[in-house]
């Protein structure tokens, strides 16, 4: 199938847009999250949407299935090729196509990265908001797929609450626009944050927003981090809405300490950064109240120009990265409970890493109460792998038993299939299912993400089976 | 290939957005991840495809990688030994071996150089020609400047004042041959700033084309040779104009890290770049103005291999009436990189016209740089575009507010003669 | 019927859009709602949702309405996690008992509800953005977690209550503005905000020009003179900024941008929002840019609230031809009322209250004699152009021709903007298209088949009959 769908793919596309070279093929094996790999069947890499439905159709005319990549940054293998699929790559399909500031809104193609939209419009006041830390080199179509925040999504929202519309290509190959303006079902509510799995965006209109008039960066160091805490909570209970608050422990600060050289203070128990923004006035009160409110800190850092700022969050940005610099090995993990469970949530983090001897560095968005903890490990040790993987599992675990979820923002991709089902009910992804197969009934679009071994969309809804007796004759496939 | 370096990406992609043929074509394996993927598979027992080889080509070396790096991966060690891998194991096509051979004969050798300066006219006149015949000897010809007036600089240039330092100069192949002015301005600023300069007579080639060819035995004869002549010279520093020549004399430890001996001798020597040099000694020789708007292009070896940035931008806001110009995607390469744009004329081709642009939109006067390669990169880039640029080297802008003087490099670029 | 569930008989006052339904449901959990959805389900009949019932003769009327499902029961506000700003509630509860319930608290849910009564299953349902939805957004921006009840009776969650969650597809989006034609919302769960500190309201006269002032025919008004767009610096040339656009990106932070216009001879009215810590030097600086402005600390007497008429439409556009929008509707006799920053606008017809001259037009003019209407009465080549069906407003009783005649009119004008055009409650329905052209209809359609096969949810009420 695969092969005859190789042998038309030139009815599409120019010959150097497809990829077949098995070593060149490789190098698309796997995203961001290095765990999970499989070299695709093929790798296309189109210039606009006409070739992504062409490609989209031959899948369908051969039933194969068909996986989109942005810049390959996820950390959930959200990109995961299929051995047996199309790999449609869209670095290709980069044209900042309109740039319309009285509207507040430019039109971008999916391979255009996140910073790209600011860098284009910083310059006349305003940038695009949702900052994931990758931003420099993922894409929105990435982020639309993963709805991805960012340290300042506390404040600003989601990728979803900055998205007017995507031309997107359906799972049959159809080029569909799903506009936030027009009525009827929010299917663009529906389709961003959904991995991929419900079709490829071609073109996304994104809102861009007014360059606040003010930004205040504080970096409050606590002795530990129960009192870091507590600061973020009086925070909110004051009523102010920082656009970031973002906390590092002993362990993460050392790490950032070691690779970027932040001078944080030393023997901080953990660090707070808290990024204020607004009008001058506001920002100022603001900052009054939370001068008062960190009061405990034993030192408090403002910035107040750009290069003091990026002072401040370099240590931040780098802490995932640096840890690599402390430990040989490492999993990001990345869940989320309510604000007020910090505490508890934390001490659960700290006695799993005792249990099993696995240090854990936490860097986290305190704000909205994401973690990010990094279970550290030596990958040469017997058993050191299995053991972090445990805690990082039991990590989830605790977030879903404090109401929480399995991720923020890293999305569910293939590695947290798994969880799903400790968070949801089979009701629960039953009807999530059925928005899937209304999309996509072959299942064709990057199947084997979010969900585990979901059901056809033929099937009546019931007991979760074992393998489908079509699976199992060759005449369905399951996704 | 060293497994261990390899291990220290995490596939990030961090570089991606950084790569200058990434940015150009969009593809995972022309891009840092890919190229350390492709050596991975490599290491893992992938013979070298014409394919992987054509992935590691097409790479310019320059480094942005490295600076975009948040764990802190080698990549320029990784991307020398994977060179020299591919020259080892990899049979190219005859054409391809012979334009190498030209080149490594050639560039290397001051004196072979200079032979081929009165055949230049000849050639210039047939580039069309040459262009369709070859098109790596056509980039070779379109780029070559027309070399300036011969000077001879002398052995020993004396301290202007008291004498604050001794350093030894480096020359240099390309330099020296086309651009010998800045030669001798770099020579005269460090004198009017208090340094007695060391200028070694047949210094040879430092061995940066070799080594960021992966011609490592040639690079480290080359390396040898140069450590042995300013040792002999009886200096300690050696201040280097061209960013190429002075990241490869940075890592001359390295690169003879097999010799205990050399190595050692390597670290006794230091190498600095004119601008850090100056910026570290601080300014005494007054600036005379030079009202001129200036457009300073980051050269990958002195940005991203050296981390020099703020210290040139440091010199030229120093001088009185210039009026510096940042150039937009500034840490995006040329696609000069050293003898990149002869082998890989194309991509070459497409990144000097993006960086012309880049550099048109700053409606500057002069393009100042700090490596002769850039520089003949960019203009050749906007002549093509049927527009022209005047060239100037850190050093000629410093030589000429210090001593006070018009430049020529102002004359026909409509620049205000200075009263 | 399921036993324990209170049901009573339908009457006048249970219709749908004029279809009476046979029995009304009284569930009180999310069970009992469940219980009745498989009975329905069993009994294969049709099921309306209702909340407060200020909405239900919107859209079009159900194709068949057996029982109404009125969540009035379901009130109980479930969870407030004040230290979290969230709150999950029954569908039932109404937005102005929430609005106590937090505001006690020193919190609010930031969604503005233009219709009094409403509750929260019926304001997510409809998700009518409210003046702030312009800096906070709408229902579907500040809803994380649902449960809904599907047409078999399955109950279904999804999200949390966790603002920051992206753990499988948000059901929530979906069925937010569905019109109760998936599923039954249950319960749900809001992030929150702290209740401003300080409101302060800047009202001005839009300085807009009519359309019988238009100098150039066949081009929109030109932008308001004397503001200089924030954009205007630097960068490829820009269509020039309106007074929407400068006050919509102000670095004030206006927290909404509001317009009313009472009728054609009333004045255009707009009104601005900013809410927060230093409300009162922001609000002078927002003044600034609005001549002749005036700052207080009370709303007008218009804000946020739903302009009245028989016929209720909902134009959207970019903001910037806000103007342009604006005077296109100029001449309907209407109430247009909405977000300039946004780009949203209402507009309320009342038929019976239409000007006398030309009430005594008659309907179903041929277009000459419209062309002449428009050219005299309006003195607008533009808007004579165009028409509108403008004509028909006068007639005996705007007839469903007429609506329909002068609704694609003015889709058509909108379409030329970038806009479109939504009747969304109007008694007229023959010929009448509600909704104009949706490139993703037919996946809507297909999502409404898989959700609910059997055409039991609110059957005919929305887009494209679904």
């Amino acid at each position: 199938m695969l092969a005859e769908l190789i042998g038309r793919l030139g009815e599409v596309l120019e010959p150097e847009a497809v990829i077949t070279d098995p070593v060149r093929l490789r190098t698309y094996e796997c995203d961001g999250l290095t765990y999970h790999r499989a070299t695709p069947g093929v790798a296309v890499l189109p210039e606009n949407a006409e070739q992504v439905a062409g490609v989209i159709r031959l899948c369908n005319e051969y039933g194969v299935p068909f996986v989109a990549r942005g810049s390959g940054t996820g950390l959930s293998g959200g990109a995961l090729p299929r051995t047996d699929g199309v790999l449609i790559v869209t670095s290709k399909m980069r044209a900042i196509v309109e740039i319309d500031l009285p509207n507040r809104r430019a039109v971008v193609e999916p391979g255009v990265t996140n910073l790209a939209i600011t860098e284009a419009v910083r310059d006349q006041g305003y940038y695009y908001a949702p900052d994931p830390s990758s931003q420099q080199v993922c894409s929105i179509g990435g982020n639309v797929a993963e709805n991805s925040g960012g340290a300042h999504c506390l404040k600003y929202g989601f990728t979803v609450n900055h998205v007017e519309a995507c031309e997107i290509v359906t799972p049959d190959g159809d080029i569909v626009t799903l506009d936030r303006a027009d009525p009827g079902y929010d299917l663009l509510g529906a389709f961003i944050g959904s991995e991929g799995t419900l079709g490829v965006t071609t073109k996304v209109t994104v809102r861009l927003s007014r360059t606040p008039e003010a930004v205040t960066t504080v970096l409050a160091a606590f002795e530990n981090i129960e009192q870091g805490g507590e600061a973020v909570s009086a925070i909110i209970a004051a009523g102010i809405l920082p656009a970031a608050i973002e906390m590092m422990d002993a362990l993460a600060i050392a790490a950032a300490e070691a690779a970027v050289a932040c001078r944080y203070p030393e023997n901080a128990g953990a660090v707070l950064i808290v990024e204020l923004d607004g009008p001058s006035a506001e920002v100022e009160r603001q900052f009054a109240l939370l001068s008062q409110i960190c009061s405990k800190a034993f030192e408090l850092r403002v910035a107040e120009d750009p290069a003091e700022r990026a002072a401040i969050w370099r240590g931040r940005k780098s802490a995932f990265a640096a840890v690599g610099r402390i430990s040989p090995a490492y999993i990001v993990q990345d869940g989320v409970v309510p604000r007020t469970s910090l505490p508890e949530v934390l001490a659960g983090i700290d006695s799993l890493s005792r249990e099993h001897g696995i240090k854990v560095a936490n860097v986290f968005h305190a704000g909205d109460g994401n973690l990010h903890p990094l279970v550290l490990f030596d990958d040469t040790e017997p058993g050191a792998g299995e053991r972090a993987e445990i805690v990082s599992g039991r990590i989830l675990d605790l977030c879903i038993e404090h109401g929480g979820s399995i991720t923020g923002e890293h999305g569910v991709g293939v590695d947290k299939a798994r969880y799903m089902p400790r968070m949801f009910t089979d009701a629960d992804l039953d009807t999530m299912q059925l928005v899937r197969c209304a999309f996509d009934p072959r299942g064709l679009s990057n199947p084997g993400k979010i969900f585990p071994t979901p059901r056809l969309c033929g099937e009546v809804p019931g007991v979760r089976k074992g393998v489908h007796p079509l699976v199992e004759s060759g005449k369905a496939e399951q996704f | 290939m060293d497994p261990e370096l390899i291990k220290d990406c995490v596939h990030c992609g961090f570089c991606l957005p950084s790569c200058p043929t990434y940015v150009l074509w969009g593809e995972e394996m022309d891009s840092p991840r890919g190229r350390i993927h492709l050596m991975s598979q490599h290491v893992e027992g992938t013979p070298i495809t014409p394919e992987m080889a054509g992935h590691f080509d097409a790479c310019l070396g320059c480094m942005a990688c490295v600076t975009a790096c948040p764990s802190g991966v080698q990549y320029d060690r990784l991307i020398e030994q994977t060179r020299a891998e591919v020259e080892r194991e990899h049979v190219r096509e005859p054409r391809e071996r012979a334009v190498r051979g030209l080149v490594f004969g050639l560039f290397p050798y001051p004196r072979r150089l200079r032979a081929l300066r009165p055949t230049l006219g000849l050639a210039r006149r047939l580039q069309p020609l040459l262009e369709r015949a070859h098109p790596s000897l056509g980039a070779m010809i379109a780029l070559a400047p027309v070399p300036g007036r011969r000077q001879r600089l002398p052995g020993r240039v004396r301290a202007v004042g008291e004498r604050r330092a001794v350093v030894g100069m480096l020359t240099g192949c390309v330099q020296n041959e086309f651009f010998p002015q800045v030669n001798a301005a770099t020579a005269r600023v460090l004198a009017m700033e208090g340094c007695e300069v060391v200028i070694p007579p047949h210094q040879g080639c430092c061995g940066a084309l070799s080594v960021h060819s992966g011609r490592d035995d040639q690079a480290r004869r080359f390396a040898k040779r140069t450590i042995r002549t300013f040792e002999r010279a009886g200096v300690d520093t050696v201040v280097v104009n061209a960013a190429g020549c002075g990241s490869s004399m940075k890592e001359y430890a390295e690169l003879l890290a097999d010799s205990p001996e050399w190595a050692g001798r390597a670290r006794a020597l230091r190498t600095v770049d004119l601008a850090e040099w100056l910026a570290e000694l601080g300014p005494v020789a007054e600036r005379h103005p030079l009202p001129v708007t200036v457009a300073y292009h980051d050269a990958c070896h002195l940005a991203h291999a050296q981390g020099i940035r703020a210290q040139p931008r440091e010199l030229l806001r120093g001088v009185p009436g210039l009026s510096l110009r940042d150039i937009p995607e500034s840490d995006l390469c040329c696609g000069s990189a050293g003898t990149y744009n002869i082998f890989e004329p194309s991509a070459a081709r497409d990144l000097g016209d993006r960086k012309a642009e880049r550099v048109r939109s700053t409606g500057a006067q002069l393009l100042v740089s700090a490596n002769p390669g850039c520089t003949m990169q960019i203009a050749a880039a906007m002549r093509r575009a049927g527009g022209e640029i005047r060239v100037a080297h850190t050093a000629e802008i410093l030589d000429a507010s210090l001593r006070g003087v018009s430049p020529s490099f102002l004359d026909a670029a409509g620049g205000k003669p200075r009263s | 019927m399921p036993s324990g569930v209170t049901v009573r008989q339908a009457g006048p006052e249970d219709e749908v859009a004029g279809v009476r339904p046979r029995w009304v449901a009284l569930p009180e959990t999310t069970e009992e709602v469940a219980a009745i959805m498989t009975a329905a389900a069993e009994h294969d009949l049709a099921v309306v949702p209702v909340g407060g019932g200020s909405k239900l003769h919107w859209g079009s009327p159900p194709e068949r309405c057996d029982v109404l499902l009125d969540t009035c029961c379901l009130n109980q506000v479930l969870e407030h996690a004040e230290g979290d700003l969230v709150v999950r509630a029954q569908a039932g509860v109404t937005m102005e008992a929430l609005a106590r319930t937090l505001a006690a608290r020193g919190q609010e849910l930031a969604l503005d509800v233009p219709v009094e009564g409403a509750t929260v299953g019926g304001t997510l349902a409809t998700a009518l953005p409210g003046p702030r939805s312009f800096r906070y957004g709408g229902a579907r921006d500040l809803l994380i977690g649902i449960t809904v009840v599907l047409a078999d009776g399955t109950v279904a969650h999804s999200g949390g209550k966790v603002v920051k969650n992206v753990a499988g597809y948000d059901l929530g989006k979906l069925f937010t503005g569905s019109y109760g034609t998936l599923g039954v919302i249950a319960e749900a769960t809001f992030r929150l905000h702290p209740l401003a500190s300080e409101r302060r309201w800047i009202q001005a006269h839009l300085p807009v020009r009519h359309a019988d002032e238009s100098t150039t025919p066949g081009t929109g008004p030109g932008p308001v003179q004397g503001y200089a767009s924030p954009s205007a610096r630097g960068g490829p040339p820009q269509r020039k900024a309106t007074l929407a656009t400068v006050l919509a990106t102000s670095q004030a932070e206006p927290t909404a941008v509001e317009v009313n216009r009472g009728g054609d001879d009333a004045a255009c009215e707009l009104a601005v929002l900013v809410e927060g810590s230093a409300a009162e030097s922001r609000a002078e600086a927002v003044a600034a840019l609005m001549p002749g402005a005036t700052v207080g600390a009370e709303p007008p007497s218009w804000w946020g609230a739903l302009p009245d008429g028989d016929v209720l439409m909902e134009l959207r556009f970019p903001p910037s031809r806000g103007e342009v929008v604006l005077e296109a509707v100029h001449g309907l006799g209407a109430t247009v009322r909405g977000s300039l920053a946004s780009g949203v606008l209402w507009l309320a017809l009342s038929p019976s209250e239409s000007s006398p001259e030309r009430s005594s037009e008659s309907s179903g003019r041929s277009s000459e004699s419209s062309e002449k209407l428009g050219s005299e009465k309006l003195g607008s080549e533009e808007l004579g152009r165009e028409e509108l069906g403008r004509e028909e407003l006068g007639s005996e009783g705007l007839g469903s021709q007429g609506l329909a005649g002068l609704v694609a009119g003015l889709r058509a004008r909108l379409a030329e903007v970038g806009g479109r055009v939504s009747v969304l409650a109007s008694p007229y329905a023959e010929g009448l298209d509600r909704w104009g052209e949706i490139s993703a209809l037919p996946l809507m359609r297909r999502v409404k088949e898989r959700f609910d096969p059997g055409r039991r949810m609110s059957p005919g009420r929305y887009v494209g009959g679904i």
